[in-house]
């Protein structure tokens, strides 16, 4: 019989990823650009309010997209209609976009010539917020049919994000969605996310996020410079 | 489902450790887990059995101390703990303030393991 032996390894089990997303955080401050990384459930309205705030941001800063998506690549060709580059990412069933697929999803993209990389995380409100893509804004969309309770069921996103942005309030009187209680929550887990609710439908609110988008992006870039 | 990335992760980590001092099996290992990253030790076992198979880590026990969610006040920094099932009621035991952010509940670590 040989004898047991304990080995101390006190090690992060996502370091490698952490590594990788450390590198990307480099990347983007060394050619200028800034990363907005989208996570929800599935349909919760990530391409429709994606494709919304380009529009209104396309004039003052180049964009490029990242599509995250199972299998499809109809959101990747909406955002090519608009002319804007973008890589699509198959995963083939993966639950979530890790570093190592964006820093190679980057590499396909004209850094050079960007100002904001948007990432639309593949539909999951729990593997997305377990890898760190290196996004200057991670946030979190939920809509209004999900329910104010989503955001409660799963924790970990919203901790790990800096903005929430409450979509499709277009249908607030369909539903019994508590905006104050829903704020009131997050806040005791996350004092200073961000809430923003609209409707990429009719507009209300997108103004107020692409404002605090183009500060935000300004702030970074700028500094750069 | 999602425990199955992670077990996946760990086990490349723990193998790799394993074979770099010649360890002919791995007992043991010691895991900590974060309330907030809501993993299932059942569920990860299973996995671990499932994907250690014929390894040197096949049959080896994953043991998980759960951390639980402290949150310190935001405004008068008093570090306490929060009941995730009850988390309308939850308030600084101190000031009353409802606004605070999460110091432990995140965590996700291996702590060590036991090799033979
Ligand atoms: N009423 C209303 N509908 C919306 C809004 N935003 C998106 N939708 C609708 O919601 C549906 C899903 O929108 P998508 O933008 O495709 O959602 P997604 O999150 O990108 O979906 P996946 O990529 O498949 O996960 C579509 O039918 C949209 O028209 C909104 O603000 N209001
Ligand atoms: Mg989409
Ligand atoms: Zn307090």
């Amino acid at each position: 019989m040989s004898e047991l032996k304990y080995i101390d390894l006190k090690q992060c089990i996502l370091e490698d990823n952490d590594n990788v997303a450390n590198e990307i955080r480099s990347l983007s401050k060394e050619k200028k650009f800034f990363v907005w990384n989208i996570m929800s459930s599935p349909g919760a309205g990530k391409t429709t309010f994606i494709l919304s705030v380009i529009k209104r941001l396309m004039d003052r800063f180049r964009i490029g997209v990242i599509e995250g998506d199972i299998e499809s690549t109809v959101d990747a060709q909406k955002m090519q209609a608009l002319g804007i580059p973008t890589v699509q990412l198959r995963t083939g069933g993966d639950c979530h976009l890790d570093a190592a697929m964006i820093k190679k999803a980057m590499e396909n993209l004209p850094l050079d010539k960007l100002d904001i990389v948007i990432i639309e995380n593949i539909g999951n409100l729990v593997c997305p917020a377990e890898f760190d893509l290196g996004a200057d804004l991670p946030s979190m969309l939920l809509s209004v049919p999900e329910g104010d309770d989503k955001a409660l069921k799963y924790p970990l996103m919203f901790t790990v994000c800096k903005a929430l942005i409450i979509t499709k309030i277009d249908c607030l009187s369909m539903f019994d969605f508590d905006f104050e209680a829903l704020q009131i929550n997050v806040k005791k887990l996350n004092a200073d996310l961000k809430l923003f609710p609209v409707s990429a439908k009719n507009g209300a609110g997108m103004e107020q996020f692409c404002k605090f988008l183009e500060e935000i992006v300004n702030e970074k870039i700028q500094l750069l410079i | 489902m999602h425990e199955l990335p992670i077990t996946k992760s760990i086990f490349k980590t723990v193998i790799a450790k394993a074979e770099s001092v010649e360890a002919q099996h791995i007992s043991l290992v010691a895991l900590q887990i974060g309330v907030l990253r809501d993993y299932i030790p059942e569920i990860m076992q299973k996995y671990w059995d499932y994907i250690a198979k014929g390894s040197i880590a096949e049959g080896a026990k994953i043991e998980i101390e759960e951390i639980p969610v402290t949150v310190q006040c935001n405004d008068c920094q008093t570090i306490y703990d929060v009941d995730m099932s009850n988390i309308e009621k939850t308030r600084c035991p101190n000031c009353g303030c409802q606004q605070g952010n999460v110091v432990t509940g995140r965590e996700m670590r291996i702590v060590g393991i036991e090799i033979d």
